[in-house]
């Protein structure tokens, strides 16, 4: 699954209509919309907005390790060094309150420039910008969102996107030149999404045999009558063997259909499997 | 790694996280002159990035960054029981760089550290200054390449050539560089050093093929250390670790007459053999990075160290020694 967290409806809105999104009817205290293995999630401004719209759609929908998050969304750029409607992946990610820094993983191509971000609780402008400010761009909610989805998932999978939307020197937000800015973006991120995928796809680990792990684990347990102890070793000498012979051994189904009369019996049979596994 | 992989994943060292601290150290700008095209990233403190929960230290590996920090504190370490002292007494270590461009499956690094990137400590002057401090009351041997291989690095950061420099002025030091690089060539312009070990660690072709991704061939090995030995370097071969595989015993016999078939056992100054040992957490933390042959092995413990069975042991150890015996002198053969 791909999670989005993006502010505002206008940052989302291109993105619902090229994934093809629907809304979730679900009671929610936020928009979300999902589809073709999508789910964005609109959190309304703010680095706290955003930490908790993270924080919500991860756990609400059970984000695992191959899964991906993003955040994407306007901001402004402090140096002239870019120019309006570039896209940046923040390479640093700085909540200015807190001066804690988080570092996403970039170990894959991408066609964007990069940047660091810094993320304020206010709105920032060129008049009032702190002299210890240390981002290339700042938005309000780019901090929020890496700390909370990297307490969740891989920092490899977690990633900041920002479009340069001004020089801290705007008057007015223009919803509809937004979405016309976001929707020239998304070649960019289909590209790093893509890429992403293929990276989880391809060196994460994708044994069957091992995904079926804990439930060879819990029918053995069942079976022979496994203390705590005798589970966890038999969990791990099970992941050893099918890692050094790419198979089950032949013998282990007959352990499912034991029948167990004492607890001595139960450990007879463990040992006889932990020798089978051992070899 | 095939040509579809390198095409969307990001080069090795493509970006460099840097210090502040160290942003105008000339070993730092050296380094950086040439990766003009990395992304560099200023840090705090190289924990930042280093130490992050989080990291998949196996993709990792596929793009590999690089971390220039200050070393503080603690320059030199004493070597752990499970290394060879070649009977030298205080032996120690010490780690300008930590972890490795190759990428061996048995590596220790992989259970030490949660990430596989590349860190180096561009202060070399006060490891220098560290070690002329300590020279002053004892002499020492020093592993300088323990936590990395320095040689294979030396084109980005040039330490071999450094601490062989350093060396040269130091009656009581002795130090090893240990490597499977076969760039020599970056040495070659350099004085031999009676003090300076150049130890290469051999293993037979089909365990470099699946164990020590990333590494030079045997044969280009071999040549690298030809050439050191005909320009006076002191060589040490280390067969260690020696990996247990189902053909074990021809696959070192074949590799043995190989390598002495190639090379003149009387140029060598020593040889060390040992099999694969590993402290256990190490071995914990890599069975959690990496499932593979090397890690799901059911090894002995004793001592918090993991390794073949003491019969198992002792039949690869006594059937090396046997085939060695035909090329050197027990007295150059150092075991562990
Ligand atoms: S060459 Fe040495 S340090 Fe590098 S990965 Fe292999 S074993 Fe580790």
């Amino acid at each position: 699954m791909i999670y989005i967290v993006a502010a505002f409806h206008a940052e989302a809105k291109p993105l619902i209509e090229h994934f093809g999104l629907k809304k979730l009817y679900e009671p929610s205290k936020f928009q979300i919309f999902s589809g073709n293995d999508i789910l964005l999630i609109e959190s309304k401004e703010g680095i706290e907005k955003s930490s908790i719209a993270t924080t919500f759609a991860l756990t609400k929908f059970g984000a695992g390790s191959k899964d991906i998050a993003l955040n994407i969304g306007i901001c402004g750029a402090v140096e002239n060094a870019f120019s309006k409607g570039d896209v940046i992946l923040c390479n640093k990610i700085i909540n200015h309150h807190s001066k804690k820094a988080f570092y996403p993983d970039i170990l894959i191509q991408h066609s964007m420039k990069e940047a660091t971000l810094e993320s304020f609780m206010h709105p920032v402008k060129k008049d009032s910008l702190p002299v210890e400010i240390e981002g290339d761009i700042v938005d309000m909610e780019g901090a929020g969102f890496f700390e909370a989805a990297s307490i969740f998932l891989p920092l490899h999978n977690v990633h900041c996107i920002k479009i340069v939307y001004d020089f801290l020197d705007f008057e007015k937000i223009n919803p509809v030149e937004i979405e016309s800015m976001i929707k020239q973006s998304i070649p960019h991120i289909e590209n790093l999404i893509n890429s992403l995928l293929k990276l989880n796809l391809e060196f994460y680990n994708n044994t069957p045999e091992i995904d079926n792990i804990p439930l060879l684990v819990n029918k053995l347990k069942n079976s022979l009558h496994l203390t705590a102890y005798m589970t966890n070793e038999l969990e791990s000498l099970l992941k050893d063997y099918i890692i050094r012979h790419k198979k089950l051994p032949d013998s282990i189904f007959e352990f499912f259909e034991v029948q167990i009369n004492s607890k001595k019996e139960g450990k007879n049979y463990f040992d006889k499997l932990r020798k089978i596994l051992l070899s | 790694m095939t040509s579809s992989e390198k095409s969307f994943l990001a080069k090795h060292f493509s970006h460099v996280y840097v210090e502040k601290a160290v942003l105008s150290h000339p070993v730092t700008i050296k380094i950086l002159e040439n990766l003009r095209s990395s992304q560099i990233v200023k840090i705090d403190n190289y924990k930042e990035v280093f130490c992050r929960a989080g990291q998949n230290y196996s993709l990792q590996e596929k793009s590999k960054k690089l971390i220039l920090a200050k070393k503080w504190g603690e320059f030199l370490y004493p070597a752990p029981s499970i290394c060879h002292n070649f009977g030298y007494d205080n032996f120690f270590y010490t780690s300008n760089i930590l972890n490795c461009i190759y990428s061996c499956e048995y590596c220790f690094l992989k259970g030490m550290y949660s990430s596989a990137n590349v860190v180096i400590f561009v202060n070399i002057e006060d490891y220098f200054k560290e070690i002329d401090a300590v020279l002053g009351n004892m002499p020492l041997y020093l592993s300088v390449s323990y936590e990395t291989d320095l040689l294979a690095l030396e084109k980005i950061v040039p330490f071999s050539s450094a601490w062989i420099e350093y060396a040269a002025s130091k009656q009581n030091l002795t130090i090893e560089i240990r490597t499977k690089s076969t760039n020599f060539k970056a040495l070659e312009n350099l004085k031999p050093q009676d003090n300076v070990i150049l130890a290469w660690t051999l293993s037979p072709q089909e365990i470099i093929e699946k164990f020590e991704h990333g590494t030079p061939s045997l044969s280009s090995r071999l040549s690298a250390i030809k050439k050191a030995t005909e320009n006076g370097w002191k060589v040490r071969l280390c067969f260690d670790p020696i990996l247990y595989i189902e053909d074990w015993k021809m696959v070192y016999e074949k590799f043995l007459n190989q390598v002495f078939g190639e090379m003149n056992p009387d140029k060598i100054v020593d040889i060390s053999v040992g099999v694969f040992r590993i402290p256990k957490d190490y071995l914990k933390r890599m069975k959690k990075a990496f499932a593979n042959e090397i890690t799901s092995f059911p090894y002995e413990e004793s001592q918090n160290i993991c390794t073949y069975s003491k019969e198992l042991k002792e039949e690869m150890i006594n059937t090396i020694l046997l085939i060695l015996g035909n090329f050197v002198p027990s007295s150059k053969i150092f075991v562990i």
